[in-house]
């Protein structure tokens, strides 16, 4: 390889830091082979960077009291964020559960109180990892048997005319549902899928608490979750698509769902 | 990230009112920001109090400025936050004493177990740099930023950036040839 232009300092540093593309390093290869005063500077740069992110990595990670430091009180009883309850900071746990699972057990070594709804998007998350991969059988009841579904989910689930939402207009179409334990209590998920095979779950459980909350938003590993509660049920969209997509797919699930 | 939609309006039946709910997924997206923010904050100073001081300073400004985040990257504007509090910290800082002989030790202890004593003395090195200098060299080498990033996050041009960056390796080179002992006090 000829050298197409002299090799600079800043060449150098990026070569150090990885930040350049095979000809770069070609090149940069080709000069440090020639002056072995810059080599040697180079290997010294990238030995203080493998000294440096070995020397701080063990501080890169999450503690209990993080939660706190965001959501909670600061030390000296300064309220820091007084808007926000006990209930959003439990919420946040699992939030943060799925978007950093290993550091998931720090977290809950002091579990605040935690309510069978502020599980609801983790419960989702995973309800849509586990079901939504499987090819043959992602439901129990399939989409032909419509009537049936709707009838035995609402039965389990002690929800008087349940619906099942019709989303074909925003081209998602039902593939079928299944029974699943929300937090100890029974819940329905729903599937959906697009012409081209993506998925789309939602999730309807039991809320004890009766409240109502607006929609909320979860995300961990491409995988995304809307949901909200209203009266003493709460819901949960999923779906590894466009924020966008699925936020239009919520507001019509929530349109359909009797209040 | 974009902010959380909420196309009931305010929460319906909470009844809060006055300003709407803040983004939920903001508090969310700083929590899971900590970890790296920790690791950030303990680069750029001599101890873990004065660490988890500016952590805790960093989070309290993202969470009471929230509203100037434009929804473009969080994790820029975090370490933006971080790296200005602390470079604005700098005569309340410049009186501290360095790292104490207990806290050395506990450095080494908490550190993997590679070559402990090296990494001492880099840290200890590290301790003589200029801070405007150390922030590039730990925003590029432990967070792994480019260069036009950490132009960004500092609001320096990237000429600045290679600058400082050039000469915080320049005097770790220096200080890391002369010195053949480990200060568990620095000289200063």
């Amino acid at each position: 390889m000829s050298e197409s232009r002299p090799v600079t300092e800043t060449d150098l540093h990026a070569y150090a830091d990885g930040f350049l593309d095979a000809a770069g390093r070609e090149r940069v290869e080709a000069h440090l082979a020639r002056h072995p005063d810059a080599a040697r500077q180079v290997a010294d740069w990238q030995a203080q960077n493998d000294g440096l992110r070995d020397a701080f990595a063990p501080y890169a990670a999450a503690r209990p009291s993080d939660l706190q430091l965001v959501a909670g009180r600061r030390a000296n009883g300064k309220p820091a964020m007084p808007r926000f309850a006990v209930a959003a900071a439990a919420a946040l746990v699992f939030l943060l559960g799925g978007l950093a699972g290993h550091f998931g057990p720090m977290l809950f070594e002091k579990p605040p109180t935690v309510t069978a709804m502020d599980a609801l998007p983790h419960e989702a998350r995973n309800a849509y990892l586990i079901y939504a991969s499987e090819v043959r059988h992602p439901v129990e009841v399939f989409a032909d048997q419509e009537a049936h579904l709707a009838r035995w989910l609402g039965k389990r689930l002690a929800i008087d005319d349940l619906k099942v939402p019709d989303l074909t207009t925003i081209g998602f179409k039902l593939v079928g549902g299944r029974l699943l334990p929300v937090t100890d209590r029974p819940g329905a998920l729903f599937m959906y899928e697009d012409e081209t095979g993506r998925r789309v779950t939602v999730l309807v459980a039991r809320n004890e608490e009766n409240r109502t909350t607006s929609f909320r938003f979860a995300a961990a590993n491409g995988v995304e979750t809307f949901y909200w509660i209203d009266g003493d049920l709460g819901y949960a969209v999923t779906g590894d698509i466009s924020r966008e997509r699925l936020q239009q797919i919520a507001e019509e699930c929530y349109r359909q769902f009797p209040t | 990230m974009s902010q959380s939609p909420d196309p009931h309006g305010t929460e319906a039946g909470s009844g809060r009112e006055g300003a709407p709910s803040p983004p939920f997924s903001f508090d969310a997206e700083i929590l899971a920001l900590l970890p790296q923010l920790r690791r950030y904050s303990r680069s750029l100073t001599r101890s873990d109090a004065e660490s988890e001081d500016l952590l805790q300073d960093c989070v309290e400004k993202a969470l009471s400025h929230r509203r100037q985040w434009r929804g473009a990257n969080i994790r820029a504007w975090a370490y933006r936050i971080m790296t200005n509090l602390h470079l604005n910290a700098r005569r309340a800082v410049a009186r501290r004493p360095s790292v104490g002989i207990e806290e050395a030790e506990n450095l080494v202890e908490s550190a993997p177990p590679s070559d402990p004593l090296a990494r001492n003395q880099l840290v200890q090195a590290l301790n003589t740099l200029p801070k405007e200098a150390r922030a590039v060299l730990m925003l590029v080498a432990v967070e792994g930023h480019t260069y036009q990033e950490v132009a960004e996050i500092l609001d320096v041009p990237i000429g600045t950036v290679m600058s400082r960056l050039s000469r915080a390796r320049q005097l770790l080179r220096e200080k890391l040839a002369a010195e053949n002992v480990i200060h568990l006090r620095s000289p200063r």
